[in-house]
């Protein structure tokens, strides 16, 4: 009767399924060891999925813009998407209207619209021959799975108790993930459970990846020969490096969840990376995996997670993909930036055409071959660190933390350079300073820093980074940066913090011939120290001219110690280094 | 020519000048070759190292008033050993007053100050006490970050004849320090001088007209009249009516033994300007 009366609606198609058979999704499964799985692999695993042509799809304001990443194709539809569309294979679907629609990936023609049943998309899978749907509720809950054919009649249709996660149908076995653990292999035709993987890996999708199909969230397990122990943690499983990465990003998204169709921060925020088989393991491609950040993307080494490249965009980027050799950012100005994997040098770009709300990218079978030069890791995180927005903090802050760990001289001069540099956000000047105070080489660039003094008529109207400068080479016992300080200490421009730090390097690098530089400074503020800075600065230089400048020096000192006129503090402070007498 | 308000703003501005560049103080004029130095240097090193800022303070007026360059040394000692910056302040005034060349050592350092009235007394004492180590501070105070101290250099270097640091001069122009236009005229060789014309398309002629003055008046033995006559035609070619009423102000102020040829070219010059 129910059925009768859903097709008289047009609802749902005569060969739809109805309600699950008692077996699938049945709570009172027990463990089987990985068998039913395994001969679930045994009886479809030789078939390949279909691999796209690699495709990016943005949602606008009037509905979909895609273009295939070859530049070759593009198209649109009018539609008021109500979820993200997802791109599986040769199909991309999407909900919006009050229908589910499907249209081919490379020419945009529409295969089959269905009704919605006022439910949006969640996910979806094909195989070439027929596409599995998973609807829900826009606010959750309310799962309805569909497998339905080229014609778009609807094969099976099945309403679990339960949430159920991104599917995948693979010659006629649609595999559907729920209760984060499970995978259900269900016969399409009949409807019934044929299979049930259990892995102790999170799973809340089925997503098909270079022809192969995977299952996880977190992680990836492959479904081939070795599916049966994924129970006992044999399956061919990769996962991604841990990195702490500013703004937590994961790989993939809740495959429970209808995601909405404009990209969020968190779609700004996320990981990307392509599987492959590899030396009967799973590896992933290029070594490489890529972790986004607004404007900014990280090409981070699989294997440990060091930095190897960064790559800064004029928008931020809403949409990702990897192919074998490279990846595929979509911004929210409808570019297609194509970065090889290897050094994130540039391979081309795609244009969808207007500004997006949201783009999923899928890199199908695209080839990615770097075309230009995207310069030194150094170049490369300096160009991000120059990002002016306050959003970007938190990975700039990332970054300069990464150069602090580079050893290399030249990173010396970059951390200079940007200390000094007037267009360094405030909120990263503290940082960089602090990572040059800890630099231990490059002391030939930070010489020539302090040979810079603030000159109006030349205009140099920013003084170097003394403080940390003085802090470094006091460290290195870099005695030529002597001179240079005693000068920088008489130099009005400098923070006291500045002077306060570069008087504390001269008590270990000053000699006699910084003499008449220290006599001059102690003299100008031993009376007149502004601040506790001053008095530390005036303290310190008395020591260093206590070290170095002899019996004038001792006199000089003495008399200031017993001259009334002298601050207090700073009084006190050089009487204790006065010897004692009689 | 007293008699134009023209004329006579440019004689107050003139006495200011005097004032700021050390030049005869006209109401002492004389005095000081008739005073004996009274002058007891024990008793006052004694107050100025008595540790008590009211009596510093006290002492360096008195030294100030009495303008006794006697006085000079047991000034640049307290300079030299520091003070507060109250005490600082005073003691440039001071040197100032006293302009002793002896006083341009110990104050030159004090125009990098951190106190900026302490480092503007400096610089401003530093006219006063001039040669080659005040010239040296002014030209270092010529790039300082503080604009005031840029432009008492500026002014400075020019009173002090600075010729070495017309370069800078120029740049300070180009970057705004509108004292280094009269700078440059007082010290501006016959091309540096046609350089300085050249900006004249580039900055306010209110400023450059302070630097023309100084060239146009500087003694004929100093500046060719030559020169004077290239410069008047040069101004004469900008046809403005401000160009026109300077000139015929010039020609007001010309003294009576110049050369009254170059008077004549002045008038006319002013006629064909203000005529356009």
């Amino acid at each position: 009767m129910q059925r009768k009366l859903a097709c008289a609606l047009g609802l749902v198609c005569v060969a739809c399924g109805g309600a699950a058979t008692p077996s699938a999704f049945a709570p009172e499964w027990q463990n089987d060891g990985g068998r039913s799985i395994a001969a679930v692999e045994q009886r479809v695993g030789d078939e390949t999925l279909p691999v796209g042509p690699g495709i990016a799809v943005g949602v606008t304001d009037k509905g979909l813009a895609a273009a295939t990443l070859d530049g070759a194709n593009q198209w649109s539809a009018e539609l008021r998407l109500d979820a993200a569309p997802a791109i599986a294979g040769n199909v991309v679907v999407a909900t919006g209207d009050g229908q589910l629609s499907a249209f081919d990936a490379k020419t945009g023609r529409s295969l089959w619209s269905l009704s919605s049943e006022g439910k949006s998309l969640v996910g979806a899978g094909d195989d070439g021959a027929m596409t599995a749907v998973t609807l829900a509720a826009s606010g959750g809950g309310g799962s309805v799975f569909l497998a339905i054919d080229r014609s778009g009649s609807v094969v099976r249709r099945l309403t679990p108790k339960l949430d159920v996660g991104v599917p995948a149908v693979l010659a006629g076995v649609a595999f559907i993930p729920w209760g984060n653990q499970y995978v259900s292999a269900i016969d399409v035709q009949t409807g019934e459970e044929v299979g049930r993987l259990l892995t102790r890996t999170l799973v809340s999708r089925a997503t098909g990846i270079g022809g192969e199909l995977y299952f996880g969230e977190s992680a990836l397990i492959r479904f081939d020969d070795a599916i049966g122990r994924a129970t006992a943690g044999g399956a061919h499983e990769v996962t991604l490096p841990e990195r702490e990465l500013p703004g937590k990003p994961r790989w993939f998204a809740s495959g429970v969840e209808v995601q909405r169709p404009e990209a969020s921060a968190t779609d700004k925020i996320g990981l990307t990376a392509r599987p492959v088989a590899e030396n009967g393991a799973v590896e992933i491609a290029g070594e490489r995996f890529v972790a986004t950040y607004f404007r900014v993307a990280l090409g981070l080494n699989a294997l440990d997670g060091a930095l190897r490249w960064v790559r800064s965009f004029p928008n931020d980027i809403i949409g990702t993909a990897a192919a074998e050799s490279g990846f595929a950012l979509c911004d929210e100005r409808g570019t297609v930036w194509l970065v090889g994997a290897k050094r994130g040098g540039d391979a081309g770009q795609v244009a969808l055409g207007s500004p997006l709300r949201g783009c999923v990218v899928d890199a199908g079978d695209v080839q990615i071959r770097e075309t230009e030069d995207a310069g030194s890791l150094p170049q490369q995180i300096r160009k991000a660190v120059e990002i002016q927005a306050t959003d970007m903090v938190s990975i700039q802050r990332f970054l300069l933390r990464e150069l602090g760990t580079n050893q290399d001289p030249a990173i010396t001069e970059l951390l200079i350079d940007l200390a000094a540099d007037a267009r360094t956000s405030p909120a990263l000047v503290g940082d960089t300073r602090k990572l040059l105070a800890a630099r231990r080489n490059g002391a030939e660039y930070m010489l020539k820093a302090l040979e810079r003094r603030y000159d109006f008529l030349s205009d140099v109207l920013r003084p170097p980074p003394v403080g940390p400068l003085a802090d470094a080479l006091a460290a290195m016992r870099e005695q030529r940066a002597a001179p240079l300080l005693a000068e920088q200490l008489n130099e009005p421009t400098l923070s006291t913090d500045d002077i306060q730090r570069a008087a504390k390097a001269l008590v270990v690098l000053a000699t006699n011939a910084e003499v008449e530089d220290l006599k001059t400074f102690f003299s100008l503020y031993r009376a007149a120290a502004g601040d506790e800075h001053m008095v530390a600065a005036v303290i310190s230089v008395a020591r260093a001219l206590l070290n170095v400048g002899g019996d004038a020096a001792l006199e000089l000192v003495r008399h200031a110690a017993n001259d009334p006129l002298t601050n207090p503090s700073v009084k006190e402070g050089i009487s204790t280094l006065l010897p004692k007498t009689g | 020519m007293l008699c134009s308000p023209r004329a006579l703003g440019w004689l107050v501005a003139s006495l200011l000048f005097a004032t700021l560049t050390g030049a005869p103080d006209l109401a002492h004029a004389g005095d000081e070759e008739k005073q004996e130095s009274h002058i007891d240097l024990d008793a006052l090193r004694k107050r100025l190292e008595s540790g008590k800022e009211a009596e510093i303070r006290a002492a360096l007026e008195e030294i100030g008033n009495a303008k006794d360059p006697a006085a000079a040394p047991v000034v640049n000692e307290l300079l030299a050993r520091g003070a507060t910056v109250g005490i600082l302040t005073e003691a440039c005034k001071t040197a100032g007053k006293l302009q002793a060349l002896s006083s341009s050592a110990p104050l030159a350092p004090y125009v990098q100050h951190r106190d900026q009235d302490v480092r503007l007394q400096a610089a401003r004492a530093l006219l006063k006490t001039k040669g080659p180590v005040a010239i040296r501070a002014l030209r270092r105070g010529l790039r300082s970050s503080d604009a005031a101290v840029r432009g008492i250099s500026a002014t400075g270097l020019g009173a002090l004849g600075a010729r070495e640091a017309v370069d800078d001069l120029f740049i300070a122009l180009q970057r705004n320090v509108s004292e280094a236009a009269a700078a440059i005229g007082q010290v501006c060789s016959p091309e540096q001088c046609e350089r300085f014309a050249e900006s004249t398309t580039k900055v306010p002629f209110d400023i450059m007209s302070t630097g023309f003055d100084q060239i146009l008046f500087r003694s004929p033995k100093d500046m060719p009249d030559a020169q004077k006559l290239r410069i008047v035609e040069r101004l004469q070619a900008l046809g403005t009516a401000e160009v026109g009423r300077y000139l015929a102000d010039v020609a007001d102020r010309w003294p009576d033994d110049w050369n009254s040829k170059l008077k004549q070219a002045i008038e006319q010059a002013a006629q064909s300007a203000r005529g356009k």
